[in-house]
């Protein structure tokens, strides 16, 4: 059976369910009050150099507030285990009524409390909680009390009712790599049943079947990088789609290549004018692309070129303040803006591709114009170099990144013009959805799987195919399997994927 | 018994902090019992959850009692601290 759970913290963990007992302590008093309330104080000022939130705890026990409350119920003739219960609801749902940040944070703190003073007047120990090696935790919420009385070490996953991406468990447990479902219904889990938690995946297996345990066992698998890495080509319903690699410097071209990527579908080349205080030379450019191309061998190292302007700037390149930075100079326009520059690097990459499989790709393409104003640039280089004696690839494949929806609408005939597509879909997504990226307040709009941007990926295809080229994607959302699905599902040719460890998780999902 | 009023200044009302220190001010006279009332609901200066309870906000009149052996330095303190709390 799976469960989907709301938040979570990511990871994978498996094991037998061990619930922590919640709801009411009942039984009979082994001590008064007094007692409890100072065995409390006693454990937590022990404890309070460790934590802030034992601190905090301290202070409510000893708040008036909490012990007049517990005092008032008794003397209406409560037990003292009722009085507490009662408090602590009392507390709570006063608490909640009212609009203040702290106040609400201390609600948990407060249960906690009074589940602690509840434990010693019936004489549950609040001592050392006795977990089986490798178990999963399952609550109704786990508290800091629960945590400090673990070994953490023995925690495969927390399962819990109620929480917060932000509540103290799923820091401690994000801290140490434990993963957290929160917001599971887990009246479903019974205590010893056999538990799975996909963290990244929001889901929770129990007592999974032979179908669930293999899937979740390959996330796991991918999760610790065990999964095989698959060097040839991976076909999807008889049509090749190459896993790529993204790289943003010659190790990361390296890195792409041992987990199996098929090439290098965008390599960045902004690290080579970053890294510097004036413009770097043709040859120390070509030294770079050169290494890059022999470490593909023969498969395709796609050379970005330089994506400067919008939020990234060059110390020794001059340009306006502008109000608009990402609808400015950037991309294309200033590499056109500055000609000289631009065929200092398309001369080294023109030289570096007779080391390998070299293409070349244009970013922030808003027109058929610029792609014909590259291509004349391009003819001067060559013109250049074999002037100069130099060596160079003749016949470099030029494309396009389809970042703008202009580019979009144009596809059909830019891609009469150019060799290949591959789309951009961090900027895409931005620009079609104008949102800004960085920007918390739309981000519920910057998302790549809105029907708007799928729409346009779809467009991109089509045009791309119905020009005979190929088209990929080298955006994050390649790295996505739900979103890599539906791309290769569109009929999409390459993903380029950013994280080296994701190459053959991608490979093995469009195998199936 | 002295009581006095006074309104709350501070913009975004007496949150936490504001209220941990009318707590330790409270509790430091300790012969006087130091309450706070406001809408008509009475609690001990020396609890912090309350004081917090209270959801004093900016405008508020907000009433300071002591009973005790220092009740007027209580209260002239209690009010000199939320008069000053102007974050």
């Amino acid at each position: 059976m799976i469960i989907k759970s709301g938040a979570s913290i990511s990871g994978y963990g498996s094991g037998k369910a061990f619930r922590l007992c919640r709801g009411n302590v009942t039984g009979t008093h082994v001590m008064s009050i007094d007692e409890a309330f100072d065995a409390e104080r006693e454990r937590l000022s022990a404890l309070s150099g460790e934590s802030d939130i034992f601190q905090a705890h301290l202070e409510i026990l000893e708040d008036p507030m909490l012990r007049d409350s517990v005092e008032e119920h008794i003397s209406g003739g409560e037990s003292p285990l009722e009085a507490v219960a009662s408090a602590c609801s009392e507390i709570v749902s006063m608490f909640s009524t009212i609009d203040d940040e702290y106040l609400r944070a201390r609600v948990d703190d407060v249960k906690d409390v009074c589940r602690n003073l509840e434990c010693r007047l019936a004489g549950k120990s609040s001592g050392v909680l006795d977990i089986p090696d490798g178990a999963v935790v399952v609550a109704d919420e786990v508290f800091p009390s629960d945590t400090s009385r673990m070994d953490l070490s023995k925690v495969s996953a927390f399962v819990t009712r109620k929480g917060s991406v932000t509540s103290h468990v799923c820091i401690i447990a994000g801290a140490r790599g434990i993963p957290v479902a929160l917001g599971v219904d887990i009246d479903k889990i019974a205590e010893g049943d056999y538990v799975i938690v996909n963290g990244d995946a929001s889901e929770v297996a129990v007592n999974p079947s032979e179908d669930e345990l293999q899937k979740f066992e390959e996330c796991r698998r991918v999760n610790e990088g065990e999964l095989e890495i698959i060097r040839e080509a991976v076909e999807y319903r008889g049509h090749i789609v190459n896993v790529y690699g993204n790289a943003g410097s010659v190790e990361d071209v390296a890195k792409a290549i041992a987990a199996g990527a098929d090439g290098i579908g965008l390599f960045r080349t902004e690290f080579v004018f970053m890294g510097s205080d004036k413009y770097p030379t043709e040859e120390e450019q070509f030294a770079i692309y050169r290494e890059a191309a022999l470490l593909c061998g023969d498969r395709p190292l796609t050379i970005r070129t330089m994506d400067i302007g919008g939020d990234k700037a060059l110390p020794y390149l001059s340009m306006e303040p502008e109000d608009n930075p990402f609808l400015g100079v950037r991309g294309i326009r200033l590499c056109l803006a500055n000609p000289d520059l631009f065929k200092i690097q398309l001369k080294a990459i023109l030289r570096a591709g007779t080391f390998g499989n070299v293409r070349i790709l244009i970013p922030m393409v808003t027109s058929v114009g610029e792609i014909l104003r590259v291509r004349e640039i391009i003819e001067e280089c060559k013109a250049e170099l074999s002037s100069e004696g130099k060596e160079f690839a003749a016949g470099i494949p030029l494309g396009a990144m389809v970042e703008t929806p202009a580019s979009v609408f144009a596809g059909a005939s830019i891609a009469e013009k150019v060799d290949f597509f591959s789309i951009g879909t961090n900027d895409l997504t931005q620009y079609i959805m104008a949102a800004d990226r960085g920007n918390s307040g739309v981000s519920q709009l910057y998302n790549p799987k809105n029907p708007a941007v799928k729409n346009a990926v779809g467009m991109v295809v089509s045009n791309a195919h119905n020009a005979g080229i190929k088209a990929g994607v080298c955006g994050e959302a390649a790295s996505d399997p739900e979103y890599a699905e539906f791309l290769v599902e569109t009929g999409i040719d390459s993903l380029s994927i950013s994280a080296p460890r994701l190459i053959p998780v991608i490979k093995h999902l469009i195998r199936k | 018994m002295t009581t006095e009023k006074v309104v709350v200044m501070a913009p975004n009302g007496l949150h936490a902090r504001p209220a941990g220190e009318i707590v330790r001010i409270a509790k430091s006279f300790a012969d006087s019992a130091v309450t706070l009332t406001c809408g008509g609901k009475t609690v001990k200066a020396t609890s912090m959850l309350s004081i917090l309870s209270l959801g004093l906000k900016k405008g508020t009149e907000v009433e300071v009692s002591a009973d005790g052996g220092d009740e007027a330095g209580a209260v002239n303190a209690l009010v000199n601290l939320i008069q000053s709390v102007t974050e």
